[in-house]
């Protein structure tokens, strides 16, 4: 688990990686800087998910595959892992400046092979 | 009709209040180890405010029990999910003496990860607003009933 | 008016999944067909369970029932869905007024207030409130009642018919998959249509203002500063959210062959419009 987050943290500018259960918004599996509070970033990562999930629902663009929250001072970036992994996210905090699609591909890597 | 927020000891209302909007916790309870409750969200009856502070009481003391036994700390927290309602039991240390928290919430508008969160900040704003060098109060078997009903009365703006 | 009930029934037997029930379900409460009236309301939520607007439905007819518990719990639950949702927060400011607690009254009426400055009836409730200071008896001062109060889920559809295509006139486009919506959810312009053409349009905006201010949340707790986009890939479409002005929500959604990339490309110019357009109004 750790040997997978390390793929997605090794890119530059990004500050931390994590699974998260999407249901109760808990850190399954993290690698973070200092600085980052893993608890707090799986409970919000986890409740936007599931506020977002409920737009696109509504809006008939299907279940999300990933998602970018984009803010002043850093990233947050999002992969939902399929239902058979048991609803985990593939989380990554983010400098601003990141490689956005490679931090995307790192993510759907995860999602694939160790979700 | 279900008062919003009320509290018989007004320095827990705020951060109380905070927990509840932030959290999107259903029901909220501060009681003390005893079941004295100090504060409550979201009940609409005092029934069920008695029942729940009995029964959370009834946890903690049964909780630390199983801790003594271990030979170990009390345990910091607990937690119970349903497949539509999670509910989460934390006590802390004040100035006020040990409070417990006890938080019920629907899981599609909120999750245990968020309650946890915000507990968190719950916990260390009762401690920064809890009334210093306070000797918690003994309740009297003689006085229990009378103090009771006076709490209730509170909590639901009699 | 029975005209209306019929073809929004009919409405709503053709496609259950929409809100049409939001409409349906008011014009049999102002009919006083209660019954019927909770059928359709209840029906609606088990849909929509997260609808600001279908539990704020479902608590009117309960507050012409009598029914003020109920409908407390249900006004209680569409603000912890949507903070900002005006009828339910001069719902709740009603039935505390009814049992005489002013001052959750008026903070309720003063959120509200803050929300839609400009709604003349938050006046006239403030100053029953205040006039009256006291809490009406059955059969004496009328309380301000959210029936005449409210959002309705009506206004809400009519406020969307402002301009709807000259919002995002000349953009790549522009009448269809673009939504500009207020903070409390409800349509200023654009519209949107589902793989099989049904209109989304208001359900949409009505989870947006959720997403939004979950979005600023999470932004703030982590540090990140405000947040300027919110980009998603979904397996049938892809969509980027932004907000032209503090209280506005621009919604892009665009097949999924469209890349993100090019999306908030889109996005930008489209918030420009909207920009401009919010300006002028």
């Amino acid at each position: 688990m750790s040997k997978a987050l390390d793929m997605i943290t090794r890119v530059r500018g990004v500050r931390g990686a994590m699974l998260v259960s999407a249901e109760d918004g808990l850190v399954v599996a993290e690698q973070l800087m200092e600085g980052i509070k893993g608890g707090a970033v799986a409970a919000l990562a986890a409740s936007l998910a599931g506020r977002l999930r409920r737009a696109m629902d509504a809006a008939g663009t299907g279940t999300s595959v990933f998602w970018h929250l984009q803010a002043e001072q850093g990233a947050l970036l999002v992969v939902p892992g399929s239902e058979a992994a048991g609803s985990l996210l593939v989380v990554a905090v983010t400098e601003p400046d990141v490689n956005i699609g490679l931090v995307r591909l790192e993510l759907l890597r995860v999602a694939e092979t160790a979700v | 009709m279900s008062p919003h927020t009320r509290a018989v000891e007004n320095w827990t209302l705020q951060p109380l209040t905070d927990f509840v909007r932030e959290a999107s916790a259903r029901l909220v309870l501060v009681l003390t180890p005893s079941g004295q409750v100090l504060a409550q969200s979201g009940f609409s009856r005092a029934v069920d405010v008695m029942s729940a502070a009995a029964l959370a009481s009834a946890i903690v003391a049964s909780t630390n029990e199983l801790a003594r036994q271990l030979r170990q700390a009390p345990f910091a927290a607990l937690s119970h999910q349903g497949p539509k309602t999670g509910f989460f039991l934390a006590t802390f240390v004040t100035d006020r003496g040990t409070l417990a928290v006890l938080a019920v919430y629907d899981l599609d508008v909120s999750s245990l990860g968020l309650v946890q969160l915000f507990y968190e900040q719950l916990a260390a704003d009762l401690k920064a607003a809890s009334p210093k060098g306070a000797v918690p109060k003994q309740v009297l078997a003689a006085d229990f009933e009378r103090e009771l009903t006076d709490s209730l009365n509170t909590l639901f703006g009699r | 008016m029975a005209d209306d009930i019929r073809a929004l029934s009919a409405q709503l037997a053709q496609d259950p999944q929409s809100l049409v029930f939001l409409r349906l379900g008011e014009a049999l409460r102002r009919k006083g067909q209660l019954e019927a009236a909770l059928r359709v309301a209840m029906n609606g939520l088990e849909r929509h369970p997260h609808l600001a607007d279908a539990h704020d439905l479902y608590a009117r007819i309960l507050t012409d029932k009598h029914d003020y518990e109920r409908a407390f719990d249900e006004w209680d639950m569409a603000v912890r869905i949507a903070p900002h949702h005006t009828g339910a927060l001069k719902g709740l400011a009603f039935l505390y007024f009814k049992v005489g607690d002013i001052d959750q009254a008026e903070a309720h009426l003063a959120a509200a207030k803050r929300v839609e400055p400009d709604d003349p009836s938050l006046e006239q409730a403030f100053e029953m409130i205040r006039g009256g200071g006291r809490p009406p008896s059955r059969g004496s001062t009328p309380a301000p009642e959210p029936a005449a109060t409210a959002a309705s889920p009506t206004a809400a559809v009519s406020s969307g018919a402002l301009d709807e295509a000259r919002v995002f006139a000349g953009l790549e486009g522009a009448d269809e998959g673009l939504l500009l919506v207020d903070g409390a959810g409800r349509v200023l312009g654009g519209a949107l249509r589902d793989a099989s053409g049904a209109d989304v349009t208001d359900s949409v905006a009505a989870y947006l203002a959720g997403v939004s201010q979950e979005a600023a949340r999470t932004a703030k707790l982590l540090g990140l500063g405000a947040w300027n986009g919110l980009s998603a890939e979904g397996q049938h479409g892809n969509v980027h959210l932004a907000h032209p002005t503090p209280e506005a929500l621009l919604l892009v959604v665009r097949e999924r062959g469209m890349p993100l990339g090019r999306l908030a490309i889109l996005a930008h110019r489209a918030t420009i419009m909207a920009q401009r357009w919010l300006e002028r109004q």
